[in-house]
This record gives C-alpha cells, sequence and structure tokens, in this order.
C-alpha cells in the first residue's frame, strides 16, 4: 500500500480553503488534504501531524505566511512550501531569484495548474527534501515583499548581525554593523547561513533606501554572483603551482595594484564629505529629525542637512556655545569628557554629540522623535565621522 | 599729591568678557565667537576699488584705506609685504596690566586653539602659529575679511597673515602662509623687529 502524503492548506479566506480541500486531490488517492485557518491553526497541525506540504497564503492576521514559513524551516526540514499570492511580481517568477527554493502560485490560480505542481512536487520524493532548507534569504525578502508588511527581518550569523526594514512590502531600510542603505541590505542578503526571524508592526526608524524590491534583489543577486566569482578566482590564485611563481612577482610590482590600495586607505576630502553627508542624511531620515548638523568646535559649519527654514550657520555659531558650555561644565564639575546631550524645546529636542576632538554633531527633532534611534545612530557613527572629518 | 591715573573700563571688561567667554564655553567655542564677530564687522565695510597698486599703497600709508582705518598705517616692505608698527589692541592690553599686571587666564588656551589649523583660519588665510594672542583671533581675520571687499585695477585681492609679535616680544610665523605666498622667513623676522604684525597681499588673477 502506498504512503498516505498529506498537504496542509491555510488561508484566512473560508471559500478558498473549502475549494482547495474539495477539488486539490482529485484523483490522487494517495494524498490527504488537512485545512487552518490561520498560521496559528496550522502550526498545531504541523505539531500533532507529519505535513509533506504546506500551501499557504502570505496574507493572514495573526501568525502570517512569512512567520509559518521560517516556523518551517527552522522545526519541519522535511516539509515543502508552496506560496499563494495575490500579489504578481515578475520577480518571483525568476527562477534565478528564487533559487528553486520555493515555489509561488498567483491568485487568482487555475486549480488544474496547481494540482500539476503539487503532483511535480510530491512525486519528486527524495529531491523534495530539504526544499525548504533550500530557501534563501532573497526568497524570504521577497516573500516579506509580496506579503506587504510591515516588519523587520533580523538575520544573524555567528559573526554578525544584520537587520531588513518593510514597510507596506517595501524594503525602506537596513542596517550592519557600520552600514546602513543599500550596502548593508547587499551585505545581509550575502550572509552564508545564519538565523532569521521576522518581526511584523515594527516601524522603521528611517528612509535609507528608495529603490524597488524587484531592483534590490537583482542588484543582490548579481553581487552575490559576482562576490562568488571573485572568492573562486581569489582562492585559484593563491594556488601554490610552480608554474606561477613569474606571475606572482609580476603581480606585486604591478601599479595599478598600488594605486587601488592606496586610493582605498587614504579618501579623498570629497569622498569624506561623501561620507559625512551619507551619515548626516541617516539622521535625516529618522522620522521626526529635520535637521543633522556636523559643526567644527568653533562653530563653524562643516557640513549639514538642515529643514529649509534653519539656518545652519547660526546652528553652527549657538550650537558651539551650548555645546562648549556644556563641555566646560563637565570638566568644572569634574564629570569628565562630554558624551552626548540633549535639550528639550517646545517644539522638540536638540542633541549634541562630540565626534572626535575637533568637531560635534548637531541634531534637531521635532517632538515624539524616537531619540533611541538618534542615540543609536549617534554611537554608531560618531567614530566613522571623526575618522573622515579632516578640519 | 599725585591724582591717579584713570582707566577705561571698556578695555578691561573686554579683556576679562573673552576669559569669562573662554570659561564658560572652551576656547574652541571662544574662538569662533571672536572670528565671527570679527567677520561681522568686516561685513559693515564698504566696498572699495583702487585702478593700480601705488594708489592702493598710498591709501595705506594715508590711512585712508578701510585696512589702515580699522588698525592703524602700515608700511609697504616689499614683494607686497606689510609691516604694522602698532598693534591695534595696545591700549587695552597696557590699560589692563596697569590695573591687573598679568592677562587674563585662559588666553594661552585660546591663542593655541587659534593657532590649529581649521576650515575658517583657512579660509581667512590665518593663524597657523601667526596667533600670539586671542586679539589675533579677530584682528587677522578682520583685515582678511575686509581684503575681500577691496579691488586693485578690478582685481580681487587677498591677505595672507606671515607672522605677529606679542607684547612681551615673542614672535609668532605662519609657516603654512609664508611657503604659499613665497616669502622669505628671514624677512618677515626682520619686519617684526621693528613691527607688531607682518601680513601679504595677492592681487587674484581672476
Amino acid at each position: 500500500m502506498e504512503k498516505m502524503k498529506r498537504i496542509l492548506v491555510v488561508d484566512d479566506e473560508e471559500d478558498m480553503l473549502w475549494m482547495l480541500q474539495r477539488k486539490l486531490n482529485k484523483n490522487m488517492t494517495d494524498v490527504e488534504i488537512l485545512a487552518a485557518h490561520s498560521g496559528e491553526e496550522a502550526l498545531e497541525i504541523l505539531a500533532a501531524t507529519k505535513i509533506d506540504l504546506v500551501i499557504t497564503d502570505i496574507n493572514m492576521p495573526g501568525i502570517n505566511g512569512l512567520d509559518l514559513l521560517i516556523e518551517i524551516k527552522t522545526h519541519y526540514h522535511h516539509t515543502g512550501v508552496m506560496i499563494m499570492t495575490a500579489y504578481p511580481s515578475s520577480v518571483y517568477k525568476d527562477k534565478a531569484m528564487t533559487n528553486g527554493g520555493l515555489r509561488f502560485i498567483e491568485k487568482p490560480f487555475d486549480i488544474h495548474e496547481l494540482r500539476e505542481q503539487v503532483q511535480e512536487v510530491l512525486s519528486r520524493n527524495e529531491r523534495f527534501r530539504g526544499v525548504v532548507d533550500g530557501i534563501e534569504l532573497l526568497d524570504i525578502v521577497q516573500f516579506n515583499g509580496l506579503s506587504k508588511s510591515t516588519s523587520v527581518l533580523r538575520v544573524k550569523t555567528d559573526e554578525t548581525e544584520g537587520m531588513i526594514f518593510f514597510k507596506d512590502g517595501a524594503v525602506i531600510h537596513a542596517m550592519c554593523d557600520q552600514e546602513t542603505g543599500e550596502n548593508a541590505f547587499y551585505k545581509i542578503i550575502a550572509f552564508q547561513g545564519g538565523t532569521i526571524e521576522n518581526m511584523r508592526g515594527v516601524e522603521s526608524p528611517m528612509v535609507s533606501i528608495r529603490k524597488n524590491i524587484a531592483a534590490l534583489l537583482i542588484e543582490g543577486a548579481n553581487r552575490t554572483d559576482k562576490s562568488n566569482f571573485e572568492s573562486t578566482s581569489d582562492k585559484q590564485n593563491a594556488d601554490p603551482k610552480p608554474t606561477t611563481h613569474r606571475h606572482d612577482r609580476n603581480f606585486e610590482k604591478n601599479p595599478v595594484s598600488i594605486q587601488s590600495i592606496t586610493k582605498k586607505t587614504i579618501p579623498s576630502e570629497e569622498e569624506e564629505m561623501n561620507k559625512i553627508e551619507e551619515i548626516l542624511s541617516e539622521f535625516t531620515n529618522i522620522e521626526g529629525v529635520h535637521t543633522a548638523c556636523l559643526v567644527g568646535r568653533d562653530g563653524f559649519i562643516l557640513n549639514h542637512i538642515a529643514r529649509q527654514n534653519v539656518d545652519p550657520e547660526m546652528v553652527g555659531a549657538i550650537a558651539s556655545s551650548g555645546f562648549g558650555s556644556a563641555y566646560s561644565m563637565g570638566g568644572q564639575l569634574g564629570q569628565g569628557d562630554l558624551t552626548m546631550t540633549m535639550i528639550e524645546y517646545e517644539n522638540g529636542p536638540v542633541m549634541f554629540a562630540p565626534v572626535g576632538a575637533e568637531a560635534f554633531l548637531v541634531i534637531v527633532a521635532d517632538k515624539e522623535t524616537n531619540l533611541g534611534w538618534v542615540r543609536l545612530s549617534i554611537k554608531k557613527n560618531a567614530k566613522t565621522i571623526a575618522q573622515n572629518v579632516s578640519v | 599729591m599725585t591724582k591717579a591715573k584713570i582707566l577705561d573700563i571698556a578695555h578691561i571688561s573686554f579683556l576679562d568678557m573673552i576669559k569669562s567667554i573662554i570659561t564658560l564655553s572652551g576656547p574652541a567655542s571662544a574662538k569662533g565667537i571672536l572670528i565671527r564677530n570679527a567677520l561681522a564687522t568686516a561685513e559693515k565695510t564698504e566696498k572699495v576699488e583702487y585702478s593700480t597698486l601705488e594708489e592702493y599703497i598710498a591709501a595705506i600709508e594715508d590711512s585712508s584705506n578701510p585696512i589702515t582705518r580699522i588698525e592703524g598705517t602700515s608700511t609697504h616692505c616689499g614683494d607686497m609685504v606689510f609691516g604694522l608698527e602698532k598693534c591695534p589692541f595696545e591700549c587695552s592690553i597696557n590699560n589692563y596690566k596697569e590695573v591687573f599686571k598679568d592677562m587674563p587666564e585662559g588666553y594661552a588656551s585660546f591663542t593655541a586653539e587659534f593657532n590649529k589649523s581649521s576650515p575658517i583660519t583657512n579660509k581667512y588665510r590665518v593663524g597657523e602659529g601667526a596667533g600670539v594672542s586671542p586679539f589675533c583671533s579677530v584682528h587677522q581675520p578682520l583685515r582678511s575679511a575686509i581684503a575681500d571687499k577691496i579691488k586693485i585695477g578690478g582685481k580681487r585681492i587677498s591677505i595672507s597673515q606671515l607672522g605677529c609679535k606679542s607684547a612681551a616680544g615673542v614672535k609668532g610665523i605662519a609657516q603654512k602662509w609664508l611657503d604659499e605666498s613665497g616669502i622669505h622667513l628671514d624677512k618677515v623676522y626682520e619686519i617684526l623687529e621693528n613691527n607688531m604684525c607682518c601680513y601679504h597681499v595677492k592681487i587674484e588673477n581672476d
């Protein structure tokens, strides 16, 4: 007797569930269809019954499709997943992007087509094993985008961790180590392994990415491919074959290599300024922060992003006195060097923080601004600014 | 009975005010305040145009030039280098010393701060060693900023501070501006023997 296979269909739409339960296993005598109205119910069934394939909708109240996917990836390695989505996306149809890890089916779908796909998946037996393990982070990012969710995806490896923020399905911010924005995003999706946690309802503190998700995924995939290629090339170059000795010597003398190292280690003034502008925009991208100025300790502006009616020169001049006073007070009262200070006004706070010995940051925000993010950004960026500012 | 000399409280309070700013806000902030103050004063100066260099030098030496009017008469020592015989703050310093003997505290740290490289001192080509007291942070940028309002033969001029001498006779030299203007150090030392301040005027070609 053939072993019975079980498919769990998860959707909060009653009609869809009813239709799938009734029609999906037509002519498939060895397939049993189970149904769950929610992610929570699906997890209960998964815990109690061995399921071969989960077909889930993305958007559901409570535990949604992505949460379910992550749970399955973590705890049910032998269970396959198919995603039903009402949001057509040309990106996920690209096999290279999905890497074969996930199957998507677009609503409304033809039941015959779905049945064919299910039969194909179930008939692959051994190959089917580990399908979910094969899901790449790119797939999950895509999934989150399709779910139109507002959430943060936290990816952690032994060495580092990164966060990708979604707003209504769009990737709007990413942070990883000292980087934010697109570079952080690409860095995260290149992680090899690690754990994933999806926290829904978490609002991003800022907008650092404005590219659409399709463009991000394509660029991310290209970068990963390039990085893998370079890594392979490096290994090949490092292979200690006797015949390569002459080439090695030539390579050491190659002036192009020396130039590129020089350029990397001594950034030009323009590069320094660009880096600083990038960091200042990280502050102004925090909701409520409208002005971020980098000021020399003498009060003259070094760089700024300021709201239209704010005179940055004046901010610098006045802030220099305020900062200077606060700094002096620490010395006079034996409290040591100033690390950060905030003054609250009727319309919102002003924060000051020294960056190196020659400059300080002034962050001006509206009321209700999440100052925790400002503080975090200051702590994160102070060293980089100090390194990049050549007063 | 000898009548005591009446001192100018404006001079005395100005020097103490600088000290208070240094104490309350730190030398860097105090430096900024004094420089901004000088630039604001320069901003009030009218634009002037001279048709020839000779006309400019004559105006410097007969006190009709806007620079001379704020600092006193200076002498052209050749190569467009000028020597100013008397520091414009001399009266203030002497007045203060007549009452309190020593200058206010904090002036040394302020002067060190002024001599540090910074975007604003680079812009006006001052400091860099040519500062010998906090007054230099008013005087030197003020002169350079006034120069921005002067033209000779339709061309802009720029002034670089080459050196300065303190009341105690210590000479401060700005090697950076010496190198940039191509003036030899010996010439500046020589000028500072008989002058308190030494600067270079350049006629820009743009």
